[in-house]
């Protein structure tokens, strides 16, 4: 589903990936965990080609990007993206941040994206939201508006970048559920997080990154249990507390 | 001091004109002012240094020299090169439009460069090309910034366009002027341009103040 071979990308003179391999197989998730500055989120950014990289080779669902290619809007159609920071689009209600992309981007008339909208609307549990500006909502909530306003694109591939970092504590639950069904609809999911206790209950497979490569990877039960890596012991001393 | 409203009477229908003149110059100016100004916009958030160097030296010409040296530089320099008999109210509006471009293309870049990069980039992700993004999520959220500082501009190029009464364009000051050569008296005509230029702007910020506040809804 996705497959990465030998990314190198520089900020300056700093290489923050230095040659990643990884493969994602249909209806995987796979988590990426590793201290902050590992490249793990640079990482996820290059999938859908919002990082530009220098060196290597990504392909998802058959469309391949390279440094040079142009197909990026193909590509991003099939990958869906949930950011840190939610980006919702403030001057758009609920359910117009949910349609835009799809009228503008798939061309589905307004009938029927919104009659889409409002049933991931219910699926996140926000259906009586719809009309109300982000501005209204949690930040619990609003990472679950962008959750549907992503999947409404019908992505192959879920692309989720410390979705929870910014969220308090008690939000945190509501939108990990959210993935967790997602996870057991048999969506192929890529994910950069800090939550351990998720990792290890919904991912198939655990990537530990450190210093733009990847140090370890395992099932989450040999991971956590048995880390190989001295690094990765190093970073779940501290993370597992 | 005594002030003769027998000159304002007498004047009135020319203050009208000038009026309907200073009217027409700045709604041009404004029209063709924001079109110059966003395509300047764009090309000072050029990436390559070299392409966007060009748009740079624009806006700063227009910036740091005087709109007067501006309007007698194009009335007497630019417009003999391109029409056999140079028109006052032409190469005032080509000034306005000029002058105002450069001013108005940095509210538009200030305006959409202050927007989250992330709003671009979730637009972008959802499979947006780089000008629905634009179009559908970065402007609309820009224009509400804008309103504020694109009122005082316009308002500036109201009054800034009462400079056209140097090269005799029969515009509001022109005519305000008239009753110091007829009468020798300052007062009636100056200070009934300036009643109509106040009239005018304040009449002007009233509308920008309420589209500022319809636009604050989503907020």
């Amino acid at each position: 589903m996705i497959k990465i071979k030998n990314i190198h990308k520089k900020f300056g003179k700093n290489e923050v990936l230095k040659g990643i391999n990884l493969h994602v197989h249909p209806q995987e998730v796979v988590v990426v965990i590793g201290p902050s500055g590992s490249g793990k989120s640079t990482l996820l950014r290059c999938v859908n080609a919002l990082e530009h990289f220098h060196q290597g080779e990504i392909e998802v669902c058959g469309i391949t990007v390279s440094p040079k290619s142009k197909e990026l809007n193909e590509l991003r159609k099939k990958v869906g993206m949930v950011f840190q920071h939610f980006h919702l689009f403030p001057h758009r209600t609920v359910i117009d941040n949910i349609t835009l992309a799809p009228i503008q981007v798939l061309k589905q008339s307004k009938k029927e994206a919104e009659s889409k909208a409002i049933a991931l609307l219910e699926k996140v549990g926000l259906a009586e939201k719809k009309d109300v500006y982000p501005s209204s909502l949690s930040g619990g909530q609003k990472q679950r508006v962008a959750i549907a306003r992503a999947l409404a694109m019908e992505p192959k591939v879920m692309l989720f970048d410390e979705p929870t970092s910014a969220l308090d504590p008690e939000m945190v639950g509501e939108v990990l559920a959210v993935m967790k069904n997602l996870a057991e609809e048999g969506m192929t999911m890529m994910i950069v997080t800090h939550e351990m206790g998720f990792a290890r209950e919904v991912a198939d497979r655990v990537i530990f990154m450190d210093e733009g490569i990847i140090m370890e990877e395992n099932v989450p039960n040999v991971f956590f249990e048995h880390p190989q890596n001295e690094r990765a012991k190093a970073f779940l001393s501290k993370v597992l507390l | 001091m005594d002030f003769r409203w027998d000159i304002v009477i007498e004047y009135l229908p020319l203050f009208i004109d000038g009026m309907k003149l200073t009217l027409l110059i700045s709604l041009l100016g404004v029209i063709f002012g924001s079109i110059w100004g966003l395509l300047i916009a764009f090309g000072r958030m050029i990436k390559n240094g070299w392409l966007r160097f060009p748009f740079s030296l624009y806006v700063n010409f227009f910036r740091c020299t005087p709109m007067l040296v501006q309007l007698l530089l194009i009335h007497f320099g630019v417009m003999p090169l391109i029409m056999s008999t140079p028109n006052a109210v032409i190469s005032a509006i080509v000034t306005l439009t000029l002058n105002s471009g450069a001013y108005m293309a940095e509210i538009f870049r200030a305006g959409i460069q202050s927007i989250d990069r992330g709003q671009t980039e979730a637009a972008r992700s959802l499979g947006m090309n780089q000008i629905q993004a634009m179009r559908f999520v970065v402007l609309p959220q820009a224009i509400k910034r804008m309103i504020p500082p694109l009122g005082n501009e316009f308002i500036t190029l109201i009054k800034d366009s009462s400079l056209a009464s140097v090269i005799a364009a029969h515009e509001l000051l022109y005519y305000g002027r008239a009753p110091m050569g007829h009468y020798s008296r300052p007062w009636e005509g100056l200070l009934s341009a300036a009643f109509i230029y106040f009239v005018i702007c304040m009449t002007l910020t009233v509308i920008v103040d309420k589209v500022e506040k319809r636009l604050k809804i989503d907020d």
